[in-house]
């Protein structure tokens, strides 16, 4: 009889153990996601300016080749339409010297073109994006977890006594905005590029 | 209408439901066979001589699958690890599905196959892997990758491997009991113990579920490997906050009939969906449909569209 009440004490022991640990590591859980989300923004914050320099100063140099390609076009359109010999071998003269510049860059990305660009800084953003949200997901799960042990039965009995308060998790503003739906949001929105 | 905290949770209850039904069963089973086992051979019946003995085999059998599961399986798939560069949409969805799940980085491989399908293996989240053919990566957009990678996570994050091993650690040490005890020879009376009312009721017992047990126990075992689909399913769901991602994977995984080369019958439980298709997948009758290792794909959907 004795065995069978000890047996049944070790085991609410145990039970309380693990409970009591689990709050605790919770608690430093949802801190380590607090500390992510920070990262994921700075990082965000890093990458999405140099992102930008890098693509425009990509655009650019692709856009002076081709304004220079358009400019010695025109050159040449207008020296065969004049007739000249001499302003046709000029033409020609300013085409051949772009080429370098055109295999430098044909060269140096020999598939990269100006829509692959824009299309990769897209993915990028995207991703980035996305690591800011999931981060706070992952607060916001471990904050529900938390939060529900909490107030569940038989942990809530653990909670209690240790007076584990109830986590905020991601601090959303609970004002109105948040979860009223305004009447111009009813509106379909517009897209114009 | 659930919502995806309660889908999870259903899931989780339905799943401890069959596997304590199973480790009732299988010690059922282990005591009858080794009782009518060690009636049998006349010694006093301890039982925990044959049964140790079995469990022994067994166990050591499955253990370096378990334990090496990751290598094992991409060594005989033909897999190679994939770079950012290469599988950009792979390596970040990875990446950000594990960051939101709470665990470490998997370590990410490719499979050249045009059949769509992914699996992920590992003994514990530190050690996991997951795969992918680059059919799949080229026939999903990246909303449907992140359901089917929110899937293989949460196989992950619930030790499924781990689990999955166990059960076929039990499941073979029934079958090695029962196949011991169904070849030892019947020969005539040895021992005044078995011709007793009891003895014969046991060795009855012992023999019926020595022929039965292996099977059961088997059926209980994809039992279980069908439940951890659904509860892989509604935590990717958990993750991700988007099923319309997961059942439109689902959809285009099931239209296609092409079967998967690299995979065979040891691993196929690991893969998302069945590998082995065939014109006849549809038409499966009720009895055959108790070996599937995965849920129908109907089922599947109707599940996930009760979370929208």
């Amino acid at each position: 009889m004795t065995v069978v009440i000890i047996a049944i004490i070790a085991v609410i022991a145990i039970w309380l153990v693990f409970t009591y640990n689990f709050f605790v590591s919770s608690k430093a859980r949802i801190k380590a996601a607090v500390q992510e989300i920070g990262n994921q923004l700075k990082r965000q914050a890093d990458l999405i300016p140099n992102l930008e320099e890098a693509t425009k100063g990509y655009l650019r140099h692709e856009k002076g080749i081709f304004d220079k390609l358009t400019e010695a076009r025109k050159a040449v359109a207008e020296a065969v339409k004049s007739g000249s010999i001499q302003k046709m071998a000029d033409a020609s003269a300013k085409v051949s010297s772009l080429i370098p510049d055109l295999r430098v860059v044909v060269e140096a990305n020999p598939e990269l073109k100006g829509a692959e660009v824009i299309s990769k800084l897209m993915d990028e953003l995207r991703d980035t994006a996305d690591k800011v949200m999931y981060a706070r997901r992952l607060l916001i799960d471990l904050t529900a977890d938390f939060n529900v042990k909490r107030v569940s039965f038989p942990s809530s009995l653990v909670a209690s006594i240790f007076k584990f308060e109830e986590q905020p998790g991601l601090i959303t503003p609970e004002d109105e905005d948040v979860t009223k739906v305004k009447k111009e949001e009813l509106k379909t929105p517009k897209i114009s590029i | 209408m659930r919502n995806i905290y309660e889908a999870v949770a259903s899931n989780k209850r339905k799943s401890t439901l069959v596997i304590v039904f199973f480790i009732a069963f299988v010690t059922l089973a282990i005591y009858f066979i080794s009782f009518a086992f060690s009636l049998y051979l006349g010694y006093k019946p301890s039982a925990f001589g044959v049964f140790g003995l079995a469990l022994i085999i067994s166990g050591f059998l499955c253990f370096f699958s378990y334990y090496y599961s990751d290598r094992i399986v991409l060594a005989i798939s033909g897999a190679k690890q994939a770079k950012r560069n290469d599988f950009f949409n792979f390596y970040t969805v990875c990446e950000n599905l594990a960051l939101a799940a709470g665990l470490p980085k998997p370590k990410i491989y490719v499979i050249e196959d045009s059949a769509p399908n992914a699996f992920a293996t590992g003994r514990d989240p530190d050690h996991a892997v997951i795969c992918a053919t680059t059919g799949l990566l080229d026939k999903l957009n990246r909303t449907e990758l992140e359901g089917v990678i929110g899937h293989e996570l949460s196989h992950i994050k619930n030790y499924d491997v781990r689990l999955q091993s166990i059960v076929a650690v039990l499941v073979g040490t029934v079958a090695l009991l029962g196949d011991w005890f169904l070849r030892i020879r019947w020969h005539s009376s040895r021992d005044s113990d078995r011709r007793g009312n009891i003895g014969m009721i046991m060795l009855l017992l012992g023999l019926l579920f020595a022929i039965l047990a292996p099977l059961i126990a088997n059926l209980i075992k994809l039992a279980i490997s069908r439940r951890r689909e659904f509860l892989a399913d509604a935590g990717s769901v958990a993750i991700t906050h988007q099923p319309r991602g997961l059942i439109s994977a689902l959809k285009k995984i099931a239209g296609d009939l092409e079967p998967l080369e690299a995979a065979n019958k040891a691993t196929a439980h690991l893969y998302i969906v069945n590998p082995f298709k065939g014109k006849d997948s549809r038409a499966v009758s009720r009895f055959a449909s108790l070996f599937n290792t995965h849920p129908p794909l109907e089922e599947r959907i109707k599940q996930l569209e009760t979370m929208l």
